[in-house]
């Protein structure tokens, strides 16, 4: 177990930190340090901007983050204590980051490697549904509707609404008995598409560690697969995170690792998110060590990552993370818009082109309709998204840039409308998993949009 | 000094500035012209805060402002309020209610249910906060010690739902449904879900829990 002195450290750090009360880390932290940040790094940019190309900016947000990172830590919940990070320590893990991963199996593996903003080398695209919540009969038609697309590299599954008929309760066997389900119907899934090796991200059934622990072992998920960890809201872990962890180190299994850090919450606007999105990245490495690291913030009330006023933030923060870290950064599509709707295709495009102009090395989605409805997503709006991350990779930022606000007058308005779209059944043929017309029409109609329009070949 | 009406906006923008000087002084110099202190809370404080609160949910402002513009309210009140009516042995501020808020068990997403108590707070409710991951029996045995009117239950989570079920038969069986008005919130709290449990409301926002609560606690 090769991250054993990594892991113990991080423990160490979880029994022998500060203490501290959880309401005085976020006002103490987070808001107030945050706040100050943003002004003493001068973070900021013009409103009419949806995706800033100034190096400069993007190593100061880069710098805000690192100092918030270095004088802030993590706090344990289940502790109370401050983990904290020396700047030798902190650079040790940036340094030692890994360059590229493998993940999958055989012939369907997908290699994801580090890039830099502007960078034209091809970014890997995971598919999926993310945790929306399925009916069980639908799961393996619905993710085969992903598997299949030739352009998505790996899936990232859907949850199950019932368990054998009963519910999943959290924290319980259900969650095992979830898992184990989910892990069957997975490998039946990537069967079928003809791509037995291909990596699955998981476990989307598994609210505590109880589901991944228990499905990441024999005959169940594989290392190969791709393994969950995120930091809560703002810079905090629990030993729920940790023993996940622990876990996955010992098997040896990829992990992939989140922070949603809140747009409008304690860090504030789009320019303290940045910051807070870099010292979260930089510590889901510190923390969790794993291989992906994704920035997925959320807005505060409409709860998705494409509200035009976060573009510029997610864009600047992975700009800084890129150009001076080989951190394989991610960017996660959480639209409101639902499949069957032009928004998810709007809404997922702008933040692809961010993104990947950006220098992430990896490209997923589409949590379509903000993940609460029902069966709500297909393959489809997958597929839209793999073709405008390899679209992306051709241009620049600053080429990109009017191409996103363009993009952002186009749905920007309809957000709090809450175009939430079909669910699957409605918009794909159950037996053959192929787009009906009407969703597939209006496909076809977006894709000669952004040719006629942006002069991007989908 | 000028009217309240005048007074209200001055009060709204130290607010928002997060002034807490410039606020204890208005509400001393306010008190000390002769409005009650009922009256300056009613009609500027209570507002400001409202309108505080209406702004956040558009994120004209975000929840740093908010908090501090809570806490500096709270220290008004304990510090120039609060003393003036004890001094005067008169009117008091009704409380428009109890509220008992929990995530419930397997969660441990708060930052929504953080939202709510602070809206809820800042307009005029009492809040008892159990915090995250909270087993359904804990919810119904704080909300009988605590004599709550109306009790909040938050899941971002759609396999922590029956976790809510539970709470819902833990009053039917305890013949105390009746005692309480029970609103749900969070990502997996549809709707449908709120019907088929007889909740008394859904709340999709923090704003709308406050409203739903003003209403509850109109009946």
């Amino acid at each position: 177990m090769r991250t054993r002195g990594r892991l113990l450290q991080v423990l160490d750090k979880a029994e022998t930190g500060p203490i501290i009360s959880e309401r005085d880390f976020d006002r103490e932290f987070i808001q107030k340090s945050i706040k100050n940040l943003v002004q003493k790094y001068d973070i900021r940019w013009e409103e009419d901007v949806f995706l800033p190309h100034d190096d400069a900016l993007a190593d100061r947000v880069f710098e805000a983050g690192y100092e918030l990172a270095l004088n802030t830590g993590i706090f344990c919940t289940s502790t109370k204590r401050r983990m904290v990070w020396t700047r030798d320590e902190l650079d040790e893990v940036i340094n030692t980051s890994p360059t590229s991963v493998t993940l999958g199996d055989g012939e369907d593996t997908v290699v994801i490697s580090t890039r830099r903003p502007d960078d034209d080398k091809r970014v890997a695209v995971c598919g999926g549904p993310y945790g929306i919540p399925v009916p069980e009969h639908l799961f393996v038609p619905i993710m085969l509707s992903y598997a299949q697309e030739p352009l998505i590299d790996f899936i990232d599954n859907a949850s199950f609404v019932s368990t054998y008929g009963r519910p999943i309760r959290a924290g319980s066997p259900w969650e095992a008995i979830a898992c184990w389900q989910e892990a069957d119907l997975s490998f039946e899934v990537i069967r079928r598409a003809g791509r037995p090796g291909m990596a699955v991200g998981c476990a989307e059934n598994s609210p505590t560690h109880i589901g991944e622990v228990s499905s990441n072992s024999f005959g169940g998920f594989r290392p190969t697969d791709w393994h969950h960890a995120a930091l809560i809201s703002e810079l905090k872990t629990n030993y729920d995170q940790l023993i996940k962890v622990a876990h996955f180190a010992r098997t040896g299994s990829h992990i992939h690792t989140f922070a949603n850090n809140i747009y409008g919450g304690y860090p504030g606007g789009a320019d303290g998110m940045a910051v807070a999105l870099v010292a979260s990245l930089i510590m889901l490495q510190a923390t969790y060590f794993g291989c992906t690291v994704n920035p997925g913030p959320t807005h505060a009330t409409l709860s998705c990552d494409t509200h035009p006023k976060m573009l510029p933030g997610i864009g600047v923060a992975l700009q800084g993370l890129n150009r001076n870290t080989n951190l394989l950064t991610t960017s996660f599509a959480r639209t409101i818009g639902g499949p069957g709707t032009k928004n998810i295709l709007y809404e997922s495009a702008a933040l692809t082109l961010v993104g990947v102009t950006s220098g992430i090395a990896l490209m997923e989605g589409v949590q379509a309709a903000v993940g609460i409805e029902t069966a709500h997503c297909t393959g489809l709006e997958a597929r839209f998204l793999a073709q405008v991350t390899h679209a992306a990779e051709k241009i620049s930022r600053k080429e990109a840039a009017p191409i996103v606000k363009k993009l952002t007058e186009k749905y920007g308005d309809d957000l709090t409308k809450k175009p939430i779209g079909k669910s699957f059944e409605q918009l794909y043929d159950l037996e053959k998993v192929k787009p009906l017309p009407e969703w597939q029409k209006l496909y076809e109609e977006v894709c000669k949009e952004f040719k006629a329009e942006f002069g991007l070949i989908l | 000094m000028g009217n309240l009406q005048t007074v209200q906006s001055e009060l709204l923008g130290i607010l928002l500035a997060g002034d807490t000087d410039s606020a204890l002084s208005l509400a001393n110099e306010v008190l000390n012209q002769g409005t009650s202190p009922v009256t300056f809370f009613e009609e500027c404080i209570a507002p400001s805060l409202e309108e505080i609160g209406k702004r956040f949910e558009k994120l004209e402002i975000f929840l740093p402002e908010m908090v501090l513009a809570a806490e500096i309210v709270n220290q008004m009140n304990d510090e120039v309020i609060s003393p003036a009516i004890e001094a005067n042995h008169s009117e008091k501020i009704a409380k428009l209610g109890k509220v008992l808020l929990a995530t419930v068990r397997g969660d441990m997403h708060d930052i929504g249910k953080n939202m709510v108590a602070l809206m809820l707070r800042v307009n005029g409710f009492e809040v008892i906060d159990l915090g995250t991951d909270v087993p359904p029996i804990d919810i119904v045995l704080a909300a009988e010690k605590e004599k709550v009117d109306i009790i909040g239950l938050s899941s971002l989570l759609t396999t922590c739902l029956p976790y809510m079920k539970d709470v819902f038969d833990y009053l039917d069986e305890g013949k105390a449904r009746s005692k309480y008005s029970v609103i749900i919130g969070g990502a997996a709290a549809t709707g449908e879900f709120a019907k088929s449990m007889g909740a008394d409301g859904v709340g999709k926002s923090a704003a709308e829990a406050v409203s739903i609560c003003r209403e509850i606690m109109k009946r």
